[in-house]
């Protein structure tokens, strides 16, 4: 029994074994499963990748990687480099300074004139992973640090603000002698944007930033470069604060006014589209007034015939016909004209106010007789009936007054001197005395009114003027023959004239000493000869200007100056009355060589001189209409002085010579 | 046992490492868009950057020379650029001091007579460092200026070694010409000689940094166009 017990023993192993066998297949299946199922999990090591090596001043550089999986286990690196060219393998001296998973070669490993080669192995239990291998230039590999102390200021000096960012290099980097060299550049935004503005600024420092918005926050930043590198990062940020200012005014009122005259031009570009193209050249251009003649055809014209049509041109009143002088008379002096002597006076409408000073003349203004030209024009006053005519003649009749006797008287010699000049004046009595001629220009004395220092101008008759007498108006009442009016006109008569000068002189002063005699009866000049009859109103008159042609001015000569003739006074100008007009006009003198003025003497009467159209002529109208004869004649032509109508006597000198 | 062999197998087949990938160095690879692909810096490339550094150092030891003489030498004793010449270290070396000899050396020898300025440098102006470090009140800037070029003329020195090693394609070794006499490290003379010494020795330095710069200009205008460099 024996044998049995044995075999079971065998059997026991063998299945003992078969056990062992299949469990350890079991188990090595289930290890497969498992280890299929789990992974990697226990593995050699990835291989390290993106291995960057990075300067910041090309005298030191950093490698670091990036490692693989550690295959479950713990893993190391190394970092192992080869310079250019050689095979020798040196590994990584400082895996610490720059941090983990990096290499850090120091100033004395680094070496700008060779290439390294780098490879980073991963070592675990299980195995080594080698990374690729890089290539590394010191000098291209340069990455600088951010530049530093940026500062941003506000530069206010002008109504345009900006800013001024400016900043320093990076510390490590040796840009002061030329190791490296830099170029940066900045960005900025507003606060609240998204967008960067980025400004290249090259290799300065410093960067003004123009065109800010008032009252708004901004953020800068710099970062720099080398010539050969990569940027650096950007540096932190900066925060600058625009001050409020108002920089529109100037843009805002071009815009005003760019608008303002869009508008204008649309409105203009408007109305002148709706206005008609016809009104417009109208309006801008008008057009050419054409001739237009009265009467005139033009289609006439065309016609060819002419006499019709120029005869429609003729106008009927042209030229015009002097149909009657009188018209321009405005009003008449009533001269009365004593026999003998004639005085011519003139007077001008402010003296018909007046009482009017007829001065009779012998002379006449035809005559040219020199005895006519007395400085002095006697004046004779007349009686009463002078005055009365004179008074008459203010209101403008025409009555023809006989002088009286002594009027007569002292009208002979004048009238004889007249008789030697202007025969056909003595003919005319009672008229008018055309006391003055001569052959000097005419005068045409206009009628003034009131010219202002004028006044009347009268040839006192009567009296020898008083010393004081005014040149102004006076009013004398011819009252009295003896009186010695105050008057301030003189009938002057100028009585140097060449041609008739030696002639006149001698004449004059007969015609003066008459006078004298005449005026003054209680002169010693009686021994002329002249009847020195009651002269009760001859006076010495003298013109003392001549306003406008109308107007003579008269002034009474002072006894004491007429002596012996001489009548010439500081003031006084002498001409000689021409020739009176028909009725019309006194016609007085101008004496040439001495360029004085008239004097006119006017009619005892109220003279009223006007000044016809040709010519100065003392309009001297006579009572009646008795014509003037003979003296009416063609005057030389006036002095320019009294062509301005504006005698001056006290003006002119060259008194006459007796 | 057995089963532990076989186990053993089995664990080793399932955890064989399945992506043993031998990593080969592949060829160049720029980091950069447009630089070298090779594993070396071309040779223009190189020499620019020697010139370049060559320059670097001489403005720097220009500003270093005259920052001294403001700061440190009176003016009686102020040197005259023409004056210095004779007194310098260098003047034994057989390098070539006048136009006409440089247009005969040969390219060779002139990046041997500026490795052998170079290097006849670099202990003189470590001493200086010394030295200027013994002084009252010396500036930083000027002990910055020092060690700077101290610095940057070792770093040529490589540069130099290597643009020979490129250019000429030997291998020398780097040796130092040091003269001893120059080093008196023992002696402790006053301070006036002292600094008199360290102004002589920064001019005649300034004036080998330019010859430097000189040459590998010369040299560089030599590769460019052979026709026109004097």
């Amino acid at each position: 029994m024996r044998l049995g017990m044995s075999s079971n023993r065998q059997q026991r192993l063998c299945v003992a074994m078969m056990r062992n066998v299949a469990g350890v297949i079991v188990l090595s299946l289930l290890l497969v499963f498992v280890q299929l199922a789990a992974g990697e999990s226990f593995s050699p090591p990835g291989t390290p990748k993106n291995i960057i090596c990075r300067s910041p001043e090309k005298e030191t550089f950093t490698c670091w990687w990036e490692p693989g999986s550690d295959g479950g286990l713990p893993t190391t690196y190394a970092l192992y480099y080869r310079k250019e060219n050689s095979d020798t393998v040196y590994e990584c001296p400082d895996y610490k300074t720059a941090g983990k998973n990096s290499c850090f070669f120091n100033k004395n490993d680094t070496s700008i004139w060779v290439t390294y080669n780098i490879t980073v192995v991963a070592t675990n239990a299980l195995g080594r992973a080698f990374s690729d291998p890089v290539e590394i230039d010191v000098v291209y590999i340069v990455m600088p640090n951010p530049p530093e102390e940026v500062t941003v200021t506000v530069i206010e000096d002008t109504n345009w603000p900006f800013l001024r960012v400016s900043w320093e290099p990076p510390e490590k980097a040796d840009t002061r002698s030329g190791w490296i060299t830099l170029i940066y550049e900045l960005r900025i935004k507003l606060e609240n944007e998204d967008e960067w503005e980025v400004h290249p600024a090259g290799q300065q420092k410093v960067f003004n930033i123009f065109s800010l918005r008032p009252d708004s926050t901004y953020h800068v930043q710099v970062r720099c470069k080398p010539d050969h590198g990569f940027w650096s990062e950007w540096s932190g940020t900066t925060f600058v604060k625009v001050p409020d200012y108002f920089p529109r005014e100037r843009s805002m009122w071009i815009l005003i006014a760019v608008f303002a005259a869009f508008i204008i031009l649309t409105f203009a570009f408007i109305w002148l589209s709706y206005m008609k193209i016809h009104n417009l050249k109208h309006y801008v251009l008008p057009p050419v007034p054409g001739p237009k003649i009265k009467g005139f055809d033009k289609k006439a014209l065309k016609n060819g015939k002419f006499e019709d049509i120029f005869s429609s041109l003729v106008v009927s009143d042209f030229p015009p016909t002097t149909s009657n002088y009188e018209d321009f008379i405005v009003e008449n002096l009533e001269v009365f004209v004593p026999e003998e002597q004639e005085l011519i006076m003139e007077d001008s409408k402010v003296l018909q106010d007046d009482s009017i000073k007829s001065e009779n003349s012998t002379c006449d203004n035809d005559s040219g007789r020199s005895s006519c030209d007395s400085h002095t024009l006697l004046i004779d006053k007349g009686g009463g009936d002078k005055e009365e005519a004179l008074e008459s003649d203010q209101e403008g009749s025409h009555d023809e007054r006989v002088p009286t006797s002594p009027e007569e008287a002292m009208e002979e010699d004048p009238l004889a001197c007249c008789d030697e000049k202007n025969s056909p004046d003595i003919s005319e009595k009672g008229k008018f005395t055309p006391s003055l001629f001569s052959p000097l220009p005419r005068y045409n004395l206009m009628n003034q009114p009131n010219p202002p220092e004028m006044g009347k101008k009268h040839c006192l008759s009567d009296s020898p003027l008083n010393p004081d007498s005014l040149p102004s108006y006076f009013t004398q009442p011819p009252s009295t023959k003896n009186d010695f009016i105050s008057n301030p006109w003189e009938c002057n008569f100028n009585h140097k004239q060449h041609p008739l000068h030696p002639q006149t002189t001698g004449k004059e002063h007969l015609q003066v000493q008459n006078e004298i005699s005449w005026v003054h009866g209680d002169r010693t000049e009686a021994s002329l000869g002249v009847q020195a009859p009651s002269v009760r109103s001859t006076e010495y008159v003298e013109v003392q200007r001549v306003s406008g042609g109308n107007t003579v001015l008269l002034h009474p000569v002072s006894a004491g100056q007429e002596n012996g003739g001489t009548m010439s006074h500081q003031t006084e100008h002498y001409s000689r009355v021409k020739t009176v007009n028909n009725d019309s006009g006194l016609l007085l003198l101008h004496k040439e060589s001495t360029g004085e003025e008239m004097g006119i003497c006017l009619s005892e009467e109220e003279v009223e001189s006007r000044a016809t159209s040709n010519g100065y002529t003392a309009s001297i109208t006579p009572t009646s209409e008795k014509p003037m004869v003979g003296i009416n004649s063609a005057l030389p032509i006036l002095d320019d002085r009294i062509a301005s109508g504006y005698v001056d006597t006290a003006t002119m000198f060259g008194l006459p010579t007796y | 046992m057995l089963m532990t062999v076989s186990q053993w197998g089995v664990w080793i087949l399932l955890f064989w490492p399945q992506h043993l990938t031998l990593s080969t160095p592949l060829d160049c690879r720029d980091d950069q868009g447009s630089l070298s692909r090779c594993t070396s810096i071309s040779q223009e490339k190189l020499l620019d950057r020697v010139i370049h550094h060559a320059e670097l150092i001489y403005r720097v030891s220009e500003e270093l020379c005259s920052l001294f003489e403001e700061l440190f030498i009176p003016f009686p004793f102020r040197l005259q650029s023409n004056q210095a010449a004779y007194a310098c270290i260098t003047k034994a070396l057989p390098i070539p001091s006048s136009k006409s000899e440089i247009e005969q050396i040969s390219d060779k020898w002139l990046l041997h007579s500026v490795l052998m300025l170079v290097q006849s440098w670099i202990e003189p102006l470590t001493y200086m460092q010394i030295s200027m470090e013994r002084y009252d009140h010396a500036p930083d800037m000027v002990l910055n200026k020092t060690k700077w070029v101290s610095e940057k003329l070792f770093s040529l020195e490589q540069g130099v070694v290597v643009l020979i090693k490129k250019m000429l394609d030997e291998t020398t070794l780097v040796t130092v010409y040091s003269d001893q006499n120059t080093v008196q490290n023992d002696v402790q003379p006053d301070v006036l000689e002292s600094v008199m010494r360290d102004y002589t020795l920064l001019g005649c330095f300034k004036k080998d940094a330019h010859k430097m710069e000189t040459f590998l200009k010369l040299l560089k205008c030599r590769q460019t166009d052979k026709y026109n460099c004097a």
